[in-house]
């Protein structure tokens, strides 16, 4: 926190700058290593669905925007574009393979990003289930942060925080893990044990 | 896409915080000079006092104001709604408190973005749809990004410090040695410092309501749903009978709409009118239909 910020703060324009921050879609390609890792030395395997979190706009060009961006999904697999509980929209991919699920989200962004949407992205969530059963548990790309963090959902409204304090601890260096924890936020499923956009 | 930035609201807040400030070293400048040392005792003690209540800020503004602490359990959707909005705004997720109140209104307090609140009135959860408690939960949030507790605390001391001077000056004056100048001059230099202190934080609450307001439609992409709700818990305040709340009126400043309305001129009001901030979203609605980058 700089000097700059403070000042833009005060100002009452830091909202606009941090709500309007263009991402980066690329930090997404560091899971195809690090899924590697997640096997090798937590037997976690990549799961086959991953889904691209936004906020939508009521403008007529950002719904069309949206077709293009279920058009560019189409083919290779499974893709939908959905809508939560909360009001906000997934583009949800389902692949067999992680470097798959990284391209395919990544050219959904990419496509927001060109047509000026880049600021409504929220986040990107890649699940990762453990090999011996159990909960699924998922790295969450925030846009605004430019970093990742754990997500491991346990119950209803829980979080299995220690489960989040070793991938964390394993993955950082590999992956930019968000330091702050106050910006780990959950992405609750509508329903309890699905996914973030089920 | 790309919004326009108001360049005109940036200007006046930088013009009425240097104003501000300008009045406010010269007045500081006066009272070194009129009371030497026992100023020093004063500052610091008044300093103490501000301080104190600028650090609990969130608590004490909860509890003046029966809000209540709401756990994720009670107010699933509430808080998944603060949770997404902050991470939009790049936020940490502030504290969510409820007032079981009828009236529909919504504040945010905390002296910085990791000791921040929001608040809503049970009414206010019932009057609005969904987009629209988010337009104002995005309001809410951008006063806590943009600082506005600590902006208004620092803007508000030495007019603070001014007031008790026009009221208890008489008092302070007793014992001073002759060559120096009466006690009724800083008395009225104080009045005058206090009256357009008093003018200009009030202005610069106005702006800032603006640029909170610009923030919200930023942060949701959704100006419309923020102007709806602004003019829905307008035209129920009108409703409201103001006499129950004016114990509440000092609480003006952080509520999104005053209590009282109408009556009080446009200069001393800390919010301007609703139909300016409509008028104004309906221009970022606008904006937002009009300029594609297809």
């Amino acid at each position: 926190m700089g000097l700059f910020d403070a000042v833009r703060d005060v100002l009452g324009l830091s909202t606009e700058r941090d709500a309007t921050r263009e991402a980066d879609p690329e930090d997404f390609f560091q899971l195809n290593s690090a899924s590697v890792t997640m096997e090798a030395d937590l037997d976690y395997e990549p799961a086959t669905s991953a889904g691209l979190c936004l906020s939508a706009m009521s403008s007529t060009d950002f719904r069309s925007t949206l077709r293009d961006v279920e058009d560019v999904l189409e083919g290779g697999g499974f893709s939908e574009i959905r809508t939560d509980d909360h009001g906000y929209t997934w583009a949800v991919v389902e692949r067999d393979d992680i470097t798959d699920l990284t391209t395919e989200l990544y050219v959904a962004a990419d496509t927001l990003a060109e047509r000026g949407y880049g600021d409504r992205l929220l986040a990107a969530v890649f699940g990762f289930d453990p090999l011996d059963g159990g909960r699924t548990v998922y790295w969450v790309y925030s846009f605004k942060r430019g970093s990742f963090y754990p997500f491991a959902p346990a119950g209803d409204h829980e979080r299995d925080s220690s489960t989040e304090v070793s991938l964390q601890s394993v993955l950082d260096g590999e992956l930019d893990v968000e330091d702050d924890t106050a910006y780990w936020y959950p992405l609750w499923p509508d329903a309890p044990g699905g996914h973030p956009w089920e | 896409m790309e919004w326009k930035a108001d360049w005109g609201l940036r200007a006046r807040m930088v013009l009425t915080m240097a104003l501000l400030f300008v009045v406010y070293l010269a007045f500081a400048g006066a009272l070194a000079w009129y009371f030497g040392a026992s100023l020093l005792v004063f500052a610091l003690l008044m300093g103490g006092l501000s301080l104190g209540q600028y650090f609990f800020s969130d608590k004490l503004t909860l509890w003046s104001m029966g809000a209540r602490e709401v756990s994720e359990d009670e107010y699933p959707h509430l808080h998944g709604v603060v949770g997404r909005l902050s991470q939009q705004a790049d936020l940490p997720k502030p504290t969510v408190a409820v007032v079981d109140s009828r009236v529909p209104n919504a504040f945010a307090t905390g002296r910085s973005k990791n000791h921040a609140a929001v608040c809503v009135t049970t009414g206010l959860l019932d009057a609005l749809n969904d987009e629209e408690v988010e337009g104002v939960l995005a309001h809410e949030l951008a006063h806590v990004k943009h600082r506005d507790m600590a902006v208004m605390t620092v803007a508000s001391f030495l007019s603070t410090i001014a007031f008790i001077i026009v009221r208890w000056g008489w008092f302070l004056g007793g014992s001073r040695d002759r060559n120096q100048a009466p006690i009724w001059v800083a008395i009225v230099v104080s009045l005058v410092v206090w009256i357009v202190s008093y003018l200009l934080i009030r202005a610069l609450s106005r702006y800032r309501e603006f640029a909170a307001d610009r923030g919200a439609a930023l942060i949701t992409g959704n100006p419309a749903a923020l102007a709806s709700a602004l003019l829905k818990i307008d035209g129920r305040m009108d409703r409201v009978p103001t006499e129950d709340l004016r114990e509440q009126a000092e609480m003006n400043a952080f509520f999104i709409i005053p209590l009282t309305g109408g009556t009080i001129t446009r200069l001393f009001s800390t919010h301007p009118a609703t139909e300016k901030r409509v008028e104004r979203l309906r221009g970022m609605e606008k904006e937002m239909e009009t300029t594609s980058t297809a």
